[in-house]
């Protein structure tokens, strides 16, 4: 058994000059001030102790104490802990040492940082551009407090990525910006030797739009809430709800039970929905659009009950700091009942077909293998690390809202494969609908909302995580002097999986592909974190191409 | 006289391959518990599509192949037997060259794809030649069954084997296989490999577009119906009655019926990965291969 105490004497015993603080504002969190050049001998003690990376948070303190700081953040899923690992650079030279090549899952993280604020990770094994756009000065870091939110720098022409180098013997598949098996702009270029994927290259962040920028300049604590879920548009709820949480951390803010037990209630609304959803895509991914359509009819119930709740199919718009915004009535209570019983026969019924059905299991089976070794290297989480052998649930590990009152299982299996995955996300469906039963049956009268009237203090920080549909989320929040965040880190699953894709598609076929790209359930938004807004007016015209790049610049 | 013939043959092609199209197209969104498009969807996309500008990305060639395919599979429908009576043109070719005729269908889509030079349709295009390879045995062995019984390699004496000599086993076996390979022949899942829009984004076609696309689809859709009405011709010969518009109107429904075949098995399918599927065609050719040597012992 770890405990925070021994955590922090482990590493007081060895590294005791290197650690120069801590603090341990709840008993579930540990922040640990460390030296800067000692991070990555530090960082490999967490890890050996259990601990997994989950995000790194660069934030700019220049204008307070003229340093730039690294917090590197694990979670300990066994003992229900976090550990942050805060370090800090000066700003007018913001090197220090790279995690990466022990703890790949951070290679993302620090690439960010790299790019937004413009530090310099000694030994990292790809220094390359990760966020900012290929045109994009080398001199500017947007994350940095001076640089103004609508800031438009000129464009330039004729700047392109420098793919890595292609194997020997090998040709490559552009997959993307636009392909048909991705429903938002990246690109993949994949190394095939004949139809044998031999290695890959990704560049994403293609319509990155700055949320997090937007909401630590622009707006306050509880208009963030509605921008966070506008961050995906299928775990819309665990953004919001994250956030919220992180703020409530920080600043001490108490939720009624009530509010927790709704949050939790419209969180497993939400994975049902998104279970559906990706069943849906998966099948279609594998030219199976029969379970595409039954899956996505089966959906379209808990869309239909999400607006009889809500008022909106997403989106839902509930979750606030300090509560929720809506209550569920009775009436409501039974109509979500009804719902479920109906959903539940139905996926019986898929689930049935799906497990007998041969030439599925051809098509998922032993595709996109990964070992439960190398899916804790690169730190996956979600279903996916769950068909790995990996179980973790942040429900159960690190209990939030109403969970720790509510009884229900984690599946696992140990496929190391697509297959895995399917049999996760299916099983984690018939969970759902038991959470959502004990929810509505053990739900406390009581107020639903804890209004915002004393200040929320500065500068105090809050780590929340949240099990989103697709694995986990972070958000992180460093609370500010003007009534909005000081800095918020938005950590969505699909970054640690995304950065796996490689490794899993190495040696499989390109007709697996879109599969086990498809099987991380990216969200290429919610690692972009940009927005995509709809017309609403329904009057449609046709824009010029120096039209879409004049907005897309900042303008409207 | 004769002339008439061929010139219903190609008229009865042209006209219903779209509206079978149409009935799987249904009956697949049937399945799906969807509504679907109207049965006769196929005829307006083709219109459509013929109506559209022509882009050229390639050389002549790429402009010469969608008609290559078009003529080489109207060559095929010209031969065929359809009413159970042999037109004139039937005595001057033999089995092999509508084998052949095919081949030219499906390499015409390789060449297509090669000059318009683009990644996803050299895969399309390697997986459809590979598929060609791996299928057309099995075409070659049903004809080789009926031809090993009557001893010849005239169109019409292959194929009406069945009705004039009656079943054996080795025909009941090659039956089997020909239902197993339907679905590849017609380049329906789980054997849509070629074109997988999902991977490789319609494959050989995805440089196509306008009157040449049309032209593609429509030699799809006829090969379809050639290899759903050669199954009813060589295998189901039963319901011959004589009358020539009659034996067409019966021939026109059992080939309703092979559609939906296809249809149920596309609509229950994943696609299969193209090694999976070389192993899947292998055996079918091992095992065609022992339904002609049981022909020749005339089992």
């Amino acid at each position: 058994m770890n405990s925070l105490e021994k955590v922090l004497k482990t590493l007081q015993d060895k590294f005791g000059a290197s650690i120069t603080g801590h603090a341990s504002p709840l008993p579930t969190r540990l922040f640990i001030n460390i030296k800067a050049e000692k991070v990555r001998e530090i960082s490999n003690e967490v890890v050996a102790l259990g601990g997994r990376y989950l995000v790194g948070i660069g934030h700019d303190n220049i204008a307070r104490d003229g340093n730039i700081g690294m917090i590197h953040t694990f979670g300990f899923d066994k003992d229900n802990f976090i550990v942050h690992l805060n370090a800090a650079v000066p700003g007018s030279n913001p090197v220090m040492p790279s995690i990466t090549p022990d703890i790949p899952g951070a290679g993302w993280s620090e690439r960010e940082y790299q790019d937004l604020l413009g530090m310099k990770f000694e030994g990292h094994p790809k220094p390359k551009r990760l966020v900012v756009a290929d045109d994009w000065p080398a001199d500017i870091f947007p994350m940095r407090k001076e640089v103004p939110y609508n800031m438009v720098p000129p464009a330039a022409e004729d700047v392109a990525y420098q793919l890595d180098e292609c194997p020997e013997g090998c040709s490559i598949i552009p997959v993307g910006p636009f392909h048909t098996a991705l429903h938002e702009p990246e690109h993949f270029a994949v190394y095939v030797d004949g139809e044998t994927i031999k290695g890959c290259d990704y560049r994403g962040f293609m319509t990155h739009r700055g949320i997090e920028k937007l909401c630590e300049s622009q707006v306050s604590y509880n208009e963030v809430p509605f921008i966070a879920e506008r961050i995906c548009g299928i775990c819309g709820s665990v953004h919001a709800t994250a956030y919220s949480q992180a703020v409530e951390m920080a600043g001490g803010i108490p939720v009624p039970k009530r509010a927790e037990y709704i949050r939790s209630l419209l969180l497993e609304i939400e994975r049902l929905h998104s279970h559906l959803l990706w069943l849906g895509v998966a099948g279609h991914l594998i030219g199976f659009d029969t379970v595409f359509m039954q899956s996505w009819r089966v959906r379209e119930q808990i869309m239909w009950l999400s607006e009889r709740i809500t008022g909106n199919r997403k989106t839902y718009g509930m979750v606030i700091v300090g509560g929720v915004r809506r209550d569920i009535t009775p009436e409501i209570g039974e109509d979500i009942l009804k719902v479920c019983a109906k959903v539940e026969e139905e996926v019986k019924i898929i689930h049935k077909s799906i497990t007998g059905d041969t030439a599925l299991h051809k098509r998922t089976k032993g595709v996109g293998y990964l070992s439960k070794e190398e899916a804790v290297k690169w730190s996956l989480v979600g279903p996916v690390a769950r068909a790995r052998g990996i179980d973790i649930d942040v429900r159960r590990d690190h209990p939030y809202a109403a969970y720790s009152e509510l009884q229900f299982n984690v599946p696992v299996v140990d496929t190391c494969d697509v297959w895995g995955t399917l049999v996760v996300r299916l099983l984690e469906i018939y969970e759902s609908i038991s959470l959502i039963r004990q929810i509505i049956a053990k739900m406390p009268k009581g107020e639903i909302l804890t209004e915002l009237s004393e200040e929320i203090p500065p500068l105090k920080h809050g780590i929340s995580v949240v099990e989103a549909p697709r694995g986990e989320s972070v958000h992180f929040v460093i609370t500010g002097e003007e009534n909005r965040p000081d800095r918020w880190r938005v950590r969505a699953p699909t970054y640690p999986n995304l950065q796996a894709i490689p490794a899993m598609l190495l040696n499989d076929q390109f007709a697996d592909f879109p599969i086990i790209v498809g099987s991380i359930d990216p969200c290429f938004s919610c690692t972009d974190r940009v927005e995509v807004v709809n017309i609403t007016s329904g009057r449609k015209r046709v824009m010029s191409k120096s039209e879409i790049e004049f907005i897309s610049r900042g303008n409207m | 006289m004769d002339i008439v013939y061929i010139v219903v043959n190609i008229i009865i092609f042209l006209a219903f391959a779209p509206l079978f199209e149409g009935i799987v197209r249904k009956l697949t969104a049937k399945v799906q518990s969807r509504q679907g498009p109207p049965v006769i969807q196929p005829y307006y996309d083709l219109i459509k599509l013929l109506g559209k500008e022509n882009f050229i990305v390639g050389n002549w060639v790429f402009k010469l192949a969608p008609l290559m395919s078009f003529a080489a599979i109207l060559s095929v429908i010209c031969f065929v037997p359809l009413g159970y009576t042999a037109n004139f043109l039937t005595q001057y070719a033999d089995v092999i060259t509508i084998i052949y005729l095919l081949t030219m269908g499906g390499v015409s889509i390789l060449l297509g794809a090669l000059s318009s030079r683009n990644t996803f349709a050299m895969m399309g295009a390697s997986r459809e030649m590979v598929t060609m390879i791996m299928v057309e045995p099995v075409l070659a062995m049903t004809f080789f069954v009926g031809a090993v019984k009557v001893k010849s390699l005239g169109i019409d004496a292959t194929i009406f084997s069945v009705m004039n000599t009656g079943y054996s086993w080795a025909v009941l076996l090659m039956m089997v296989l020909y239902l197993m390979a339907l679905q590849a022949f017609v380049g329906k899942q789980p054997f849509d490999i070629a074109e997988a829009e999902q991977e490789i984004l319609e494959g050989p076609f995805i440089e196509y577009s306008g009157p040449n696309y049309a032209l593609f689809k429509y030699s799809m859709m006829l090969k379809q119906m050639f290899y759903a009405s050669l199954f009813v011709m060589v295998f189901v010969p039963f319901l011959y009655t004589g009358v020539y518009a009659l034996d067409i109107a019966i021939q026109l429904c059992e080939i309703a019926l092979v559609y939906v075949v296809i249809a149920l098995v596309g609509a229950t399918n994943p696609r299969l990965r193209i090694d999976q599927a070389v192993k899947y065609y292998a055996v079918l050719i091992v095992l065609a291969l022992s339904a002609v040597g049981l022909s020749v012992y005339g089992i």
